[in-house]
């Protein structure tokens, strides 16, 4: 299928520590069975140049944004976060493309839900590797409360875990056995 | 930029001052399945070209031969990967370019026709990019298929039907985009002028021009030290210092408030390339050298347009070649062929080297891999080898038609800065101050 119904898409990058839990949930998101036409995009750096191509307002309804964001909680601690609340210019990647701009536009035809996970530790601009404790721990949360925003029953997906299909990024990042 | 009393620059230095992150430092004792998925992090434009030319640098240093078919879903990804980056380098040249008989510049995002069809053609083109690329590299952005040996898995026939569906479909709308953006080019080459900040700038006939060598290691894809005939040669490049290569601390004395987005750095700003330089200077047989689309033509297809003009044709040529190869290789590929190594060595520390021919240039990897694990590791990226050449194309052109030059050459400048400088003995002299 070429355009999912939804998209799921988890930003940062694994090499600025916390900043890879979105694609850390997405790895583990993709050991899941999910419905065909739900679609988990490790975006890491890339969203906003990337992403808005691999959606269709025609056919995709929701996108789901995994990502680090200081709301000032405890670390670890998840909140969905209303893109109306995104402050101009609070997305941008290093060529400076803003995401909130693009996701005000899409909110209309798409329905956009942006979980933010408070990060304990982001490293950059040094690079190291590995989620802090508080935050790996908030992995399984994210994905019960992704999996009750589309719809899936958790404890069905679970039972049908399947082994990594292939290493993945953020958890090849942490090296086997450390993630 | 040192420019004369006519604001023609004499000479450019364009360079990195994004901080040095030792990549190379920080994927030393990892294994070497983590350390392409450490390359691939290191830039959210480049993640693909990163990957492969990483996961094939440990593979030329443990010496391990990948399957026919493992070949040809790389090749795919590598061809999908380059046709979107075309793509979307699209939408960042046509602002510089002018409706052909007018004197109107192209806003991309325009809703007006011709301008909306271009755009919604450029969009598709990506699509139809990033969507191949995800079923032969697993994800579209960082591709989580490719892997030390070969790939983690084949495509199933349904899977490669969509592709050569949607290769079929590119083929045509790439030849049009082609044809489109060279007669705009084209255009802009015929102009005298180009309006910057409400002034008409003359555009000097030799815009760009620069008398450095091309270095390019495929058409396509790449080559590596596997390779029975390898094109590209570790003792023929040197990295020397930067502060060997650019000027030493100065005053900016001239400043323009009206040049877009916020005018020009203030007259009275001080500036040191030599130590603000984030990058070594890579040279290639003792020069900076240029690489990208048309260091790849001018190799290979005996393609010889100077300029930034003949740059971005020379572009705009790849289009076609990238679906050509995408079909190609597409009637080639067996779905039920093994995409794994039956064997994967785990080294015995020997240098291995891979060069990928990413959209933007040779990506040169280099490695050394002992029992599973990186011992040393180093990443020649593609604006790495530009900077410096760039910088010599700047002489001669309005300074304010410098960033039309810069943008020729597309450049991705944050994983072009992580550095290791070594003296004319080749021996590392410094990790550069920011480390």
């Amino acid at each position: 299928m070429l355009y999912p119904k939804i998209v799921i898409t988890g930003c940062g990058n694994p090499l600025f520590a916390d900043d890879g839990f979105g694609p850390a949930v997405v790895e583990e998101l993709n050991t899941f069975h999910l419905p065909d036409d739900v679609k988990c995009v490790d975006a890491g750096l890339g969203g906003p140049h990337f992403v808005f191509t691999l959606l269709n307002p025609e056919e995709t309804k929701k996108l789901i944004i995994i990502d680090i964001a200081d709301f000032g909680g405890e670390p670890g601690e998840l909140r969905k976060i209303p893109v109306d609340d995104l402050p101009p210019g609070s997305y941008r990647d290093a060529h400076s493309w803003d995401l909130t701009e693009p996701l005000l536009r899409l909110k209309d035809d798409i329905e956009i839900t942006v979980i933010g996970c408070q990060p304990g530790r982001i490293s950059a601009p040094e690079f190291e590797i590995g989620l802090t404790e508080a935050v790996k721990n908030a992995i399984p949360k994210t994905i019960k409360l992704v999996l009750k925003e589309i719809g899936v029953d958790y404890g069905t997906a679970v039972i049908h875990q399947k082994e990594h299909r292939g290493r993945g990024a953020a958890e090849t990042c942490s090296g086997p056995g450390e993630a | 930029m040192k420019i004369n009393d006519e604001g023609i620059v004499e000479r450019g230095d364009w360079l990195s001052i994004t901080p040095v992150r030792g990549v190379e430092k920080l994927a030393l004792g990892k294994t070497m399945e983590q350390v392409p998925k450490i390359a691939s992090r290191v830039c959210g434009i480049c993640p693909i070209a990163h990957t492969l030319a990483a996961t094939e640098a440990m593979e030329a240093s443990i010496k391990c031969h990948i399957p026919k078919d493992a070949h040809l879903l790389r090749v795919i990804l590598q061809a999908a990967n380059r046709l979107h980056s075309i793509a979307l380098h699209n939408i960042l040249t046509l602002p510089d370019m002018y409706l052909p008989g007018t004197d109107t510049k192209i806003n991309p995002f325009s809703k007006e026709e011709p301008v909306r069809s271009v755009a919604k053609r450029i969009i598709r083109l990506r699509e139809i990019g990033q969507t191949i690329g995800a079923i032969a590299g697993g994800e579209a952005i960082h591709p989580s298929n490719p892997r030390v040996g070969g790939m983690y898995m084949n495509v199933s026939p349904r899977a490669k039907d969509k592709m050569y569906d949607l290769a079929k479909e590119g083929r045509t709308l790439a030849q049009e985009q082609s044809e489109f953006m060279i007669a705009v080019l084209r255009n802009f080459q015929r102009r005298d002028w180009a309006e910057v900040a409400g002034k008409q700038i003359p555009i000097p006939k030799n815009l760009g021009y620069h008398n450095q060598g091309y270095m390019a290691t495929d058409a396509i894809y790449g080559s590596s030290s596997l390779d029975e005939n390898p094109k590209w040669f570790p003792e023929r490049y040197i990295e020397t210092r930067p502060w060997d290569w650019y000027m030493g601390e100065v005053t900016i004395d001239f400043e323009d408030p009206t040049y877009p987005i916020g005018g020009t750095t203030k007259a009275g700003t001080k500036a040191n390339p030599q130590m603000q330089a984030c990058t070594g200077v890579p040279t290639y047989d003792g020069q900076p050298v240029e690489v990208g689309p048309r260091a790849r033509l001018v190799t290979f297809k005996n393609y010889d347009e100077k300029g930034t003009v003949g740059q971005q044709i020379a572009r705009q040529l790849e289009y076609p070649d990238t679906l050509y190869s995408i079909i190609k290789c597409l009637d080639e590929l067996n779905p039920s062929g093994k995409v794994l190594a039956d064997n994967i060595p785990q080294g015995d520390g020997s240098l291995g080297w891979a060069a990928n021919e990413a959209p933007r240039g040779t990506d040169v990897h280099l490695a050394r891999v002992k029992d599973g694990k990186l011992k040393w590791f180093e990443m020649l990226v593609p604006t790495t080898w530009n900077l410096p050449t760039c910088s010599r194309a700047l002489t001669g052109a309005p300074w304010q038609l410098a960033e039309i030059i810069v943008r020729g050459y597309d450049p991705c400048v944050s994983c072009a800065t992580h550095m290791i400088v070594v003296d004319e003995a080749n021996k590392i002299v410094a990790q550069k101050l920011i480390q």
